[in-house]
């Protein structure tokens, strides 16, 4: 399997993200053009996480969000109250999201569709509730404060934080990547076909549903640091229900079970509400009216607007099973 | 002793709502296998526009309740037609239909934005919140009136779905809507019934729930889920186990918040779920539900 062909796949994109990402802050004027891409490369952390749980191996979760808060408070208790520096308190974290999800996943994944759905948003509302009501630990609704980071005495800026963001969505792009052109990616797709022709085939369903349960577990907690990190506070807002509803939105939009489905649904995610804003109050509205829009007429996002134009393209380059390859990563 | 039975009183009214809530989400799965996640926005249409019709326009109590439950007709006909159908007839997988009822979720709270703004606002009451003693009891018409509701709304769920005509042609298509229609069942006349029901359910306990509540644009979220909590821990395969699983939960938390802290309630019956799940997956009375696609 492992030709030059399927590396340059695997390789090429988060090449060119990288390239276009480093030059994007040569191009923004303020601070909060950056801190909107950095929000972008955030988004697009969590969302690849819920992209090869749900577009991929077909499990939905919908406690993501809790992830995703439970990674930015273990990090920030970890570092600010209980005086751990960054190097320890960020693997501890993921640690904690892994720990967490492998302990409520064993239960959870006997279910399918709906009840998983289910199941895992109560784990987040739990989340959530605890979050703003453990005032003590948690600092209820008001959250606390992320201390800057330091690097031998120097103040990492917003900048450098970004291009540290940057790097840090490449290289999950490019595991992501990697997980899905190798035995790794049939396996979880053929969880999304039917579990019982899977386990005749000798995959090991309850196995790979838990990897990748946890594996999504502990991008979304990465997530949930670096958006700790970014607007350098923690608050039960992010383990709160429009992060769900983004996440979904991002899937949808980008596009499920592709591979820059999350990035292209994160860009538009966050850029969009900016030019929103002008409709005040009917935003939310508009918001529901879009997501409902692109279910119904843009069923693969806007990945899927590109895959028969780029297999245009390739086939005059290379062999044509790449091709079919990719057309067939791209069915939900 | 009398705490206990003040906190068991509060649990039933409660779970009378979670477990109407979870009654009219496992219909709808019931006929279409798509789980509807805008059942609570239907409550909080009916709590919102007792508001309109009661306070705003002055209407009389019965006519007042007559418009509600137009409203809420026309909200379900609105999600079956504009979402449901479109969706379906594309042939979208049950779970983008779920995220297409989020959608809906989310237009119908931002238009009641829109409408009564994000402020809590006080709902006028049908029956009387007068205290009333009841043998060691305190309680008032309100919280009696939602707990007669719930039962008279199991019962007749339970009569039409088991004695009529109707209801076999509802069990039909649940089990299976291609062989149903085959069986010259109109399945797509059934998923609306389903639809137009659990609205004019979810319209009445918004009606009874809007004074103990207060009406808020943002309260369905928190209902729908209550709602599917109860579907899980009863089974969502029979509206009857979702409606047992709504008291079950409501009376866990109110115990444990009569007793302890609110603050522990909810991780107590995630815990409760995630242990429930582990022993029967397809919830306490479901069996083969879940296990299907």
């Amino acid at each position: 399997m492992k030709n030059a062909n399927t590396v340059r796949s695997m390789l090429g994109g988060p090449a060119l993200i990288l390239l276009i990402g480093a030059l994007v802050p040569l191009l923004l004027t303020s601070g909060f053009h950056l801190r909107l891409v950095s929000i972008i490369c955030i988004y697009t952390i969590l969302c690849t996480g819920f992209n090869l749980l749900y577009g991929y191996a077909g499990q939905i979760s919908m406690g993501q969000q809790g992830f995703f808060a439970l990674g930015a408070y273990g990090f920030t208790l970890l570092m600010a109250t209980a005086g751990w520096s960054f190097s320890a308190a960020l693997p501890a974290a993921l640690v904690i999201c892994a720990v967490v999800a492998l302990l409520i996943g064993i239960p959870l994944l006997r279910l399918r569709s709906h009840y998983l759905a289910m199941a895992t948003l109560c784990f987040g509302l739990v989340f959530a509730g605890v979050a703003s009501r453990w005032i003590e630990f948690t600092g209820g609704t008001a959250g606390m404060m992320v201390p800057s980071l330091k690097f031998a005495g120097h103040i990492v800026s917003r900048t450098e934080l970004y291009y540290a963001l940057l790097l840090l969505m490449v290289l999950v792009l490019l595991l992501q990547n990697f997980i899905v052109s190798t035995h790794m990616g049939r396996a979880l797709m053929s969880l999304r076909g039917d579990e019982t022709a899977a386990q005749s085939l000798g995959v090991n369903v309850t196995a790979w549903k838990l990897r990748i349960f946890v594996l999504s577990a502990v991008l979304a907690g990465l997530a949930g640091i670096a958006s700790a990190l970014v607007s350098r506070q923690v608050n039960p807002s992010f383990s709160e229900f429009p992060i769900l509803v983004s996440i979904l939105t991002i899937a949808v939009v980008g596009g499920l079970g592709t591979r820059y489905g999350a990035l292209l649904g994160a860009c538009v995610v966050v850029i969009a509400p900016q030019g929103l804003t002008a409709f005040g109050e009917s935003e939310t509205v508009i918001y529901g009216v879009c997501l409902l829009l692109f279910l119904m007429f843009m069923p693969h996002g806007l990945s899927g607007l590109f895959p028969t134009l780029f297999r245009r393209l390739r086939r005059k380059a290379v062999a044509p099973a790449i091709g079919a390859a990719q057309a067939g990563e791209a069915k939900p | 002793m009398e705490q206990i039975g003040v906190i068991l009183l509060a649990g039933l009214t409660n779970g009378s709502v979670y477990g109407l809530v979870g009654l009219s989400i496992s219909l709808i799965y019931g006929t279409n296998r798509v789980i509807n996640f805008a059942q609570g926005e239907f409550v909080m249409l009916g709590v919102m526009s007792a508001i309109l019709f009661m306070v705003t326009l002055h209407l009389p109590t019965w006519a007042a309740i007559g418009a509600i439950l137009i409203v809420a007709i026309l909200a379900a006909l609105v999600l079956e037609l504009g979402v449901y159908q479109p969706l379906m007839r594309r042939g979208a997988a049950p779970l983008t239909i779920m995220i297409g009822t989020l959608a809906a979720a989310i237009i119908a709270s931002g238009i009641a934005l829109l409408i009564w703004g994000p402020l809590q606002l006080a709902v006028p009451n049908v029956f009387s919140l007068q205290a009333l003693n009841l043998g060691p009891l305190v309680t008032n018409a309100q919280q009696l009136a939602i707990i007669g509701v719930f039962a008279g709304l199991l019962l007749v769920t339970w009569y039409l779905m088991y004695r009529t005509p109707f209801g076999l042609c509802i069990r039909a298509t649940g089990v299976n809507a291609r062989v149903a229609s085959l069986m010259g069942i109109r399945a797509d006349r059934v998923v609306r019934f389903g639809f137009i029901f659990s609205a004019l359910v979810s319209g009445i306990v918004g009606i009874l729930i809007g004074p103990l509540l207060g009406g808020q644009v943002g309260m369905g979220v928190t209902l729908t889920v209550k709602g599917f909590m109860a579907a899980i821990l009863g089974g969502l395969g029979s509206p009857f186990a979702a409606a047992a699983g709504g008291v079950m939960i409501a009376v866990v938390e109110a115990l444990v918040a009569g007793y302890g802290s609110s603050l522990y309630a909810e991780p107590i019956i995630f815990s409760l779920i995630l242990a429930m799940l582990f022993f029967r997956p397809y919830g306490l009375l479901g069996d083969f539900e879940a296990g299907r696609r």
